[in-house]
Parts: C-alpha cells; sequence; structure tokens
C-alpha cells in the first residue's frame, strides 16, 4: 500500500514536473472552453452542460492515451523499470499506483471546468442534477480511455506506439459500436454493438441519466483492463 | 558448540546452472555462483559476456530459462518478493528519474523498498553520508555529473540494508579519483553483505574484488580468489647466452624440447654486433620450475649465461588466456 501509494504520488508529480501535463491541461481548457462559450452560453441556448460534455467525451478519447501513453513506456526507455521490478512490490501495486496518478491527473485536468459550471449558475438556472451525472460519466469514461493506454504502455517502450495503439483501438470501439455503424448493422449484430456502446452510455450520462448498468460497464471495462495489464507486465519476468 | 541455532544461514546469493537465451542468441550458458556475505565477488568478461544477463537474473529482474537463484534462501521466482527485499541492485547505465531531487528519489525508494517510515529518514541520511551526496540532496536528478547519478543509484540501491548488493558495472564513466571513491565504498559496504560487482575492467576488479568470476560466452571460465587465478595463467621465463654463430637453431630446439616448454623463441635482433642473444620459454599453466630446468640444460652445454628471469604470470595473461579460450564445440544447443 505504501508502495502503491509512493508510486502515485510520484507518477502525479512527474506529469507537472514535466511540460506533458500543462500542455494537455492547457489544450483541453482552451478547446472545452471555445465549445463552452458558442455553444453553451449561445443566446437562447437551453441551460445545459451538454454540448460540453459531448465534447469532453470526444476530447478525452484523444487525451487519456496521452496521458497513461507514459506510465510503463518511459520505465521501460528509460531503464528505471529495473529498480522498480526489482524492488519488494508486486505488480498488482505497482499498476495500481500507476493508474491512480492518471485518474488523478484526469481530475484535476477535468476540475477547472467547475468554473464553467458556475459561470453558466450565474447567468441562468440550470438543473444541476445533469451536470453532476455528466462529470460521472467523464470520470468513468476516462478511466477507461486511461486504463486502454496504460495497457498498451505496458507492451512497448515506445510511448508514440502506446498513444497510437490506444487510440486507434478506442476510435475503432467508439465508431463501431457508434450509430453510424451499429445503426445499419444487422439486428443481432447491431444488439451485441449497442451492448458495448460507448456513445449510447455517455449520452445517457450526460443527458442527465445515470443507470447502474452504464456505470458498472466502464468499472468493469477499466478493472479488466488492469489485470490485463499486470499480466503484461508479469510476463516480463516470463520472457 | 553446536547447537540447533547454528544451522548455518543460507548463502546471501546462490545462483545453480543459469541458462538465458534471446532467440537465437544464447547470453548465457549455465552460470552457477554462491557468494557469502563479506565476499566481494568481481564478475569479469568483455563485452557481451553475458555479464550483465547475469546481474539481470541475479536480482529477478530477468527469469532464467533453466536454473535458479536463491537471495537469502529466497527463490527469485516462487519466493520474489522476499528475495527482492534482500537485493540491492545497480543497474547497468544507472537509470533514474531524471525530474526528481536525489532526497526525493531517495525517499521515493526508500518507501519502494518498503522502509518502515520511522526508519526512512534515517536510512536515506545514512546513504547520502555514505555516497557523499549531501551537498547535491536538492539538486535535480537530471542536473548531476554521471559520477554523481552513479553515486544516487549506488545510495538508492543500499536504502534498506540489503545483504546482498548487485551493482552492474559501477565505476563506468568515473574518472579516476571517483573510481577510487567508490573502490573504497565498495569495500566499506562488503563488511558485512554479499557484494558482486560486474565490469570489464581487469585492473577494476584486480583491486576490489576478492574472487574473481570470469565470464566469457555465456560461461563460467574461472572462479577462484585473485591470486590463484593469476597463477593459473602460463609461466613464462626469459634467458640471456652468449652464443657462436650458427648455434641458434639447435638451442631453439634444445630449449623447445625442455619439459613443460610449450613455446621457446628467439627474441631481440640477432645482428647488433652482440654475441648476446635473448630468448623467450613459455610454458603451460603448470610450468614450475621453468627456469631451473632452463638453467640446468644451458649449464649442462656450458652455454654462458647472463641473464634468467622467470617471468610471474599475471592476472592480465591469465585472463587473456581465458577468455580467449576456443568455445566447446559438442555442447548440446
Amino acid at each position: 500500500m505504501t508502495a502503491a501509494l509512493a508510486i502515485a504520488r510520484r507518477e502525479f508529480a512527474a506529469y507537472f514536473r514535466t511540460p506533458l501535463g500543462w500542455v494537455v491541461i492547457a489544450l483541453y481548457l482552451a478547446l472545452s472552453g471555445v465549445v463552452f462559450a458558442l455553444a453553451v452560453l449561445a443566446p437562447a441556448a437551453p441551460a445545459s452542460m451538454r454540448p460540453f460534455f459531448g465534447l469532453s467525451g470526444w476530447v478525452l478519447l484523444f487525451v487519456a492515451p496521452a496521458v497513461s501513453m507514459r506510465l510503463i513506456s518511459d520505465e521501460i526507455r528509460s531503464g528505471t523499470i529495473e529498480p522498480l521490478m526489482t524492488a519488494p512490490v508486486s505488480d498488482w501495486a505497482v499498476m495500481a499506483g500507476k493508474l491512480a496518478a492518471a485518474l488523478a491527473f484526469l481530475v484535476a485536468l477535468l476540475a477547472p471546468t467547475g468554473v464553467y459550471v458556475a459561470v453558466l449558475e450565474r447567468v441562468s438556472d440550470p438543473d444541476l442534477g445533469p451536470v453532476l451525472a455528466g462529470y460521472l460519466g467523464l470520470a468513468l469514461a476516462g478511466a477507461l480511455y486511461l486504463s486502454v493506454g496504460a495497457f498498451f504502455s505496458t507492451l512497448t517502450g515506445s510511448q508514440t506506439l502506446a498513444y497510437l495503439g490506444a487510440l486507434f483501438t478506442l476510435l475503432l470501439v467508439r465508431l463501431a459500436t457508434g450509430e453510424g455503424v451499429a445503426g445499419r448493422a444487422p439486428d443481432a449484430v447491431a444488439d451485441a454493438l449497442y451492448a458495448v456502446s460507448l456513445d449510447r452510455r455517455l449520452g445517457a450520462f450526460a443527458a442527465g441519466v445515470v443507470d447502474t448498468a452504464d456505470a458498472s460497464f466502464f468499472v468493469v471495462a477499466s478493472a479488466w483492463l488492469y489485470v490485463l495489464s499486470v499480466i503484461a507486465l508479469q510476463s516480463r519476468r516470463w520472457r | 558448540m553446536h547447537s540447533t541455532a547454528d544451522i548455518p544461514a543460507p548463502d546471501a546469493i546462490a545462483a545453480d546452472g543459469l541458462h538465458k537465451r534471446f532467440g537465437a542468441v544464447r547470453a548465457v550458458r549455465g552460470v552457477s555462483l554462491t557468494v557469502a556475505r563479506g565476499e566481494i565477488v568481481g564478475l569479469l568478461g568483455p563485452n557481451g559476456a553475458g555479464k550483465s544477463t547475469t546481474m539481470r537474473m541475479l536480482a529477478g529482474f530477468l527469469p532464467p530459462d533453466e536454473g535458479r537463484v536463491r537471495i537469502g534462501g529466497f527463490d527469485t521466482l516462487s519466493d520474489s518478493i522476499e528475495a527482492r527485499r534482500r537485493i540491492g541492485y545497480l543497474p547497468e547505465s544507472t537509470p533514474l528519474y531524471p525530474e526528481m531531487t536525489v532526497a526525493g528519489l531517495l525517499e521515493f525508494r526508500a518507501r519502494l523498498a518498503g522502509v518502515p517510515r520511522r526508519r526512512r529518514a534515517d536510512a536515506i541520511g545514512r546513504a547520502i553520508e555514505r555516497c557523499w551526496l549531501g551537498e547535491v540532496a536538492r539538486r535535480r536528478v537530471g542536473t548531476l555529473s554521471k559520477g554523481y547519478r552513479q553515486r544516487v543509484g549506488l545510495a538508492a540501491a543500499i536504502l534498506h540494508d540489503p545483504p546482498a548488493l548487485l551493482l552492474d558495472e559501477p565505476t563506468n564513466g568515473l574518472d579516476p579519483a571517483q573510481i577510487s571513491a567508490m573502490r573504497g565504498l565498495m569495500r566499506d559496504l562488503a563488511a558485512d553483505r554479499a557484494l558482486v560487482v560486474s565490469s570489464h575492467i581487469l585492473a577494476e576488479v584486480e583491486k576490489t574484488c576478492g574472487r574473481v568470476v570470469v565470464i566469457a560466452g555465456g560461461r563460467v571460465r574461472a572462479d577462484g580468489p585473485i591470486g590463484a587465478l593469476a597463477r593459473a595463467g602460463e609461466a613464462a621465463c626469459l634467458i640471456e647466452v652468449r652464443i657462436g654463430p650458427g648455434d641458434a637453431d639447435d638451442l631453439t630446439r634444445a630449449l623447445a624440447s625442455l619439459a613443460g616448454v610449450s613455446r621457446a623463441a628467439p627474441v631481440g635482433l640477432e645482428a647488433n654486433g652482440s654475441p648476446w642473444r635473448r630468448w623467450r620459454l613459455e610454458g603451460g599453466p603448470d610450468a614450475r620450475g621453468l627456469a631451473e630446468r632452463a638453467g640446468a640444460l644451458l649449464a649442462s652445454r656450458g652455454v654462458p649465461l647472463r641473464e634468467l628471469r622467470p617471468e610471474e604470470p599475471t592476472l592480465e595473461r591469465a585472463f587473456l588466456d581465458l577468455i580467449g579460450r576456443p568455445e566447446d564445440k559438442d555442447d548440446p544447443a
């Protein structure tokens, strides 16, 4: 536990000691700020954060793998994986610490957007329920995206490869299970695709509907990726 | 004297029949090694001999294809965490997190190594003092010179006071003063620890290690005290005698036929106007008494002798001889 916490703290601090963390936060806030100003604060628009959540659901798909691509890849490339994996710490604790740091960074990334909610609160009267639900959806989907990036990062010492692997996997899943593809597929296939549809579940959260099935989908999928990552990390000991 | 409490403690490091291959390359082929506390063992071999692969297997970073490693009696695979608690490992090229400060990095590594909270500050302070890091404790690791980084790596490896220390090329890239300081530190650390130091530099090992294990081609070529290894080298002797014209070939033949001589050859220039000529005799590893036999031969032939000098076998020659030995042809793939 001490070790996992130590890893999480080191990793989280590393985001802010290297330009990566600041750049990611700045770019995300700039982009989401534009959407907030143009779509949410638009004249006659409903007092709702939905456009912001819709955009963020997509932006996180690109941003989260960039946050987690370095988790293991960087250790492999720099060789620090040697002291890390010869320390008396289980691979479960190593991966848990790494993911916890990435999740904490995700929270740090989303936290400043609370300002948007405060602004919207000043100019109109939004319903806070759907706002909280939307944030919950973003955090859950973000966790899944991070886990995909973390998994790919255990496979290679190249952060670029880890990022691309995660991004293309996420794009494929999101597009294949979205309305565009699943909607045209035969019924049996469509049902299966809808069952793992990220769009549908994220849309429900953004609309203010918190369904335990949707929430557990993201949690369980992230947990599975955590297990896969640990196995991939352990497999370095068999090779 | 012996009670049941006197069961001998297991060897700090015990490796048995280690094999490792990477694709078609058989990096390590049957390395066995035991190291007790208080011993400094030099793992010596040319580049690519399998030193780092062996070190990684000892540290539990790489699993051996065959064989096993036990640290303080704990298997690095089946009892991995317990074994890792007892290892301090400085990997080759000293990988560290460049964005951390020295103190921050040591704090992190102490937590990772499971040093209890109340002993942490103490352990870090001691490591900083031992490795002379006091003046750079607040600096970022990435801004340090190679010598300092090496010392940070070493400090991080000894934080949890491990009984087994594995240092992979610890003096690589250090200047002579730093190498000398590192040597003193290693001797100091080995007082109550088992220490394995790898190097491809002979002089390095000769000065620090009581025992040398020579590795080449993934195999152990020699394992023993420095002195014994040196004695295993070829003996040789140099003679300088006065001979008449035309006697040279005859004398060469006579010297070459002496017992224990593997090669006899004249050395130096022939036509320098001086009647004194030198020969060099080389014997195999067991050529004791080479100089005496050569002296007796010359005396019996009445050849005037001006110099008879046995050459001490050196570690360097023993080393070159060991690593130059052709690989066994008949080993199974």
